[in-house]
């Protein structure tokens, strides 16, 4: 065999290895149903993960990151109306029949929750708790289950794992207990991990640990994860590629380093001005003016135009489509291609 | 554990010896067995000094109770004055009557209760919770005695060859063979259990829909888990914990005996007896009933204490 073909038969794997995403969301919309009319919590995303990327989610509360997440899962509450397409090996996600959809649940996609203190039942033991979820999926004995069980919390950092099993939630404290959510949902050796805000509840030192901790878990796992933040900084050390929600919309999307010092959206440019900087002198932090929008009566137009600091009459008419900039970076701008990316978000 | 649970026996020894001291006071002080006898003294001075004599009279009201704690430790429940037998012959017999109806009423309340709420949490606001919620305000609504002569008049007198149910007689005995004693306790059963059904249910109702929505919940599903393991064992468990104080609560009071519904059926059971004892002044009888009431509260009330602790780990008792 030549060199020549050897080598475009190796472009050619890593090739479709690149082009085959392990999950295609492809024009998902999701509103809820109000008594108020109805609210469209995500509108019209489309994006991908590869298989063992780390893709950020990051956004204000209530900019649809989270429902997102769910909405993928079909874990939303009932009043919910999703469209769109989510491929997943093969299957779409949003018309899987139930069982289906279950059998990947936990298995295939596991999810990380926000508040590990509610998170876990309290009148199960953390042990009995993983033991399920191993078994609703596997067909292996209490005791193997039990055994996978010590070796996964022994994997996440939490001491004495053999007695911390058979303890119950109450006995643990919120870092270990996100712990325990983390080897509960690595137990499975999931190809997608979701992440939804997994450091927020937690206290500022213990934040630093468990993100340690996914981050290792998932290179071992070498599973692809979904991290949904607000914390930019979390973003920085961890994320292949990171989008920007805002107001249901998907903002900017691009690899960490083009959000970072590329950023073609005044929204991310403000998030990221917004970011304390030890060396710089300041009265006052920087912030966004304003609040999100309600999305029961969005603004027309840009939904970031009452807030925005470049704003332009075009931006009260329609709302921007998405600019492509090569590769993977796009931004949701009327003005993406004015912006000088030159000048530092911080300056 | 056991040292617990004996430590909550002992403490409800005072518990009811407060309870029973201010019964005896109060019926002391409202009633006088000798009523009918001043009238005639002083030509019946010796009828009127036997009962002065029998019930201790001459001593102090607010002494009075301890004379009948002194009996109590023999054993001595005194006799009853209006069924003419003694105390305890009447709240073992009786006792058991109340128990044929209350156990069955118990027993199908909770499970239906507990049905009840699961469906209607699972489904609020559906057509099939809109309509289980009408019916527990209806049950609610009424009256237990509108609902017992109700329930009379249909499978009573409009159905009467529904199942061979015939209206009752007053007075009548209860039957002796397992089929006669269900014919009997039929719709004294159904009138209780409607009762207590629509009561319970709401408190599952509710209980369930906040369980529910906890965030361990999702994570249940997140795991992949069938929606009847999680509404059946994660959600189940933690929402049994307000129903079993609604149980313990129910439980006691049916077994106390059930006034209004027992006497519309003329069960003879604890109910019929204790008015019977207040319109008559048998003190002796109100006490003992009073007393295995009182016993039966604070028994259940310890045994919802346990169940607490076996439902939920955070719960300690030591």
């Amino acid at each position: 065999m030549g060199y020549a073909t050897l080598l475009t038969l190796v472009r050619g794997m890593s090739g479709t290895e690149m082009s085959e995403p392990l999950l295609k969301v492809d024009d998902m919309s999701v509103s809820f149903k109000t008594d108020a009319g109805d609210v469209r919590a995500v509108s019209n995303v489309s994006f991908e993960i590869s298989p063992g990327e780390v893709l950020a989610v990051v956004g204000e509360s209530g900019s649809g990151k989270s429902v997102t997440a769910l909405a993928l899962m079909r874990l939303h509450p009932k009043n919910t109306e999703t469209t769109g397409q989510v491929m997943f090996d093969g299957m779409n996600l949003l018309d899987l029949p139930e069982p289906q959809i279950r059998s990947i649940r936990g298995r295939d996609i596991a999810m990380i929750f926000q508040d590990p203190m509610t998170a876990l039942n309290p009148v199960f033991s953390v042990g009995e708790q993983i033991v399920e979820a191993i078994r609703i999926h596997n067909d292996v004995s209490k005791a193997d289950a039990w055994a996978k069980v010590v070796d996964l919390l022994q994997l996440v950092g939490v001491p004495e794992p053999k007695q911390r099993a058979a303890q119950y939630p109450h006995e643990y404290s919120g870092g270990m207990r996100q712990r325990a959510m983390i080897a509960m949902a690595i137990c499975n050796d999931p190809k997608l991990l979701i992440a939804d805000e997994p450091t927020t509840a937690l206290d500022v030192t213990v934040q630093a640990q468990v993100m340690e901790v996914l981050h290792d878990v998932q290179e071992a796992t070498g599973s692809a994860m979904m991290l949904i933040t607000h914390d930019l900084g979390l973003v920085a050390g961890s994320a292949d590629r990171v989008q920007v929600m805002y107001a249901s919309r998907l903002m900017e999307r691009g690899s960490t380093d083009e959000i970072f010092y590329e950023s073609r959206n005044p929204y991310t440019r403000a998030l990221l001005a917004s970011i304390p900087d030890l060396e710089s002198v300041k009265d006052k932090l920087d912030s966004i003016p304003g609040n999100p929008p309600s999305l029961l009566n969005p603004p027309s137009g840009c939904a970031f135009r009452p807030r925005c600091s470049m704003s332009v009459p075009q931006c009260a008419e329609a709302v921007p489509e998405l600019v492509a900039f090569g590769g993977n970076h796009a931004s949701r701008c009327h003005l993406a291609t004015e912006i000088d990316i030159t000048t530092g978000v911080n300056a | 554990m056991f040292a617990y649970i004996v430590r909550r026996l002992l403490a409800t020894v005072p518990l009811l010896m407060i309870a029973l001291y201010a019964v005896h006071v109060g019926i002391s002080l409202t009633t006088d067995p000798r009523a009918d006898f001043y009238l005639c003294l002083p030509r019946c001075q010796d009828g009127f000094d036997t009962i002065t004599e029998a019930y201790n009279l001459d001593v102090n009201v607010w002494l009075r109770p301890f004379t009948w704690f002194a009996s109590l430790l023999q054993g001595e429940l005194g006799e009853s004055s209006s069924i003419g037998e003694p105390v305890g012959e009447v709240l073992r017999s009786r006792g058991w009557n109340t128990a044929l109806i209350a156990v069955p009423a118990f027993v199908i309340s909770a499970v239906f209760a507990l049905l009840l709420s699961v469906y209607s949490a699972r489904h609020q606001y559906s057509k099939g919770d809109y309509f289980f919620t009408g019916l527990a305000f209806f049950g609610l609504a009424f009256p237990s005695f509108v609902l017992a002569l109700i329930i009379q008049n249909v499978f009573g007198v409009q159905l009467e060859n529904w199942f061979g149910i015939k209206p009752f007689n007053t007075g009548r005995k209860t039957g002796t063979n397992p089929l006669e004693i269900l014919r009997d306790i039929t719709l004294p059963v159904m009138s209780l259990s409607i009762l207590f059904i629509s009561a319970d249910s709401r408190f599952g109702r509710a209980s369930m829909l906040e369980t529910l929505n906890q965030d361990y919940i999702r994570t249940a599903r997140a795991k992949g888990l069938p929606e009847r393991r999680v509404v059946w064992k994660h959600a189940l468990r933690n929402a049994l914990i307000p129903l079993v104080t609604l149980w313990a609560l129910n439980f006691s009071v049916l077994l106390g005996g059930s006034v209004v519904t027992e006497s519309i059926f003329s069960w003879p059971g604890l109910g019929p007896a204790f008015i019977r004892g207040l319109f008559d002044a048998d003190i002796d009888l109100i006490l003992g009933i009073v007393l295995l009431t009182g016993m039966f509260t604070v028994f259940f009330n310890l045994v919802a204490d346990i169940m607490y602790g076996v439902l939920d780990p955070r719960i300690r008792l030591d």
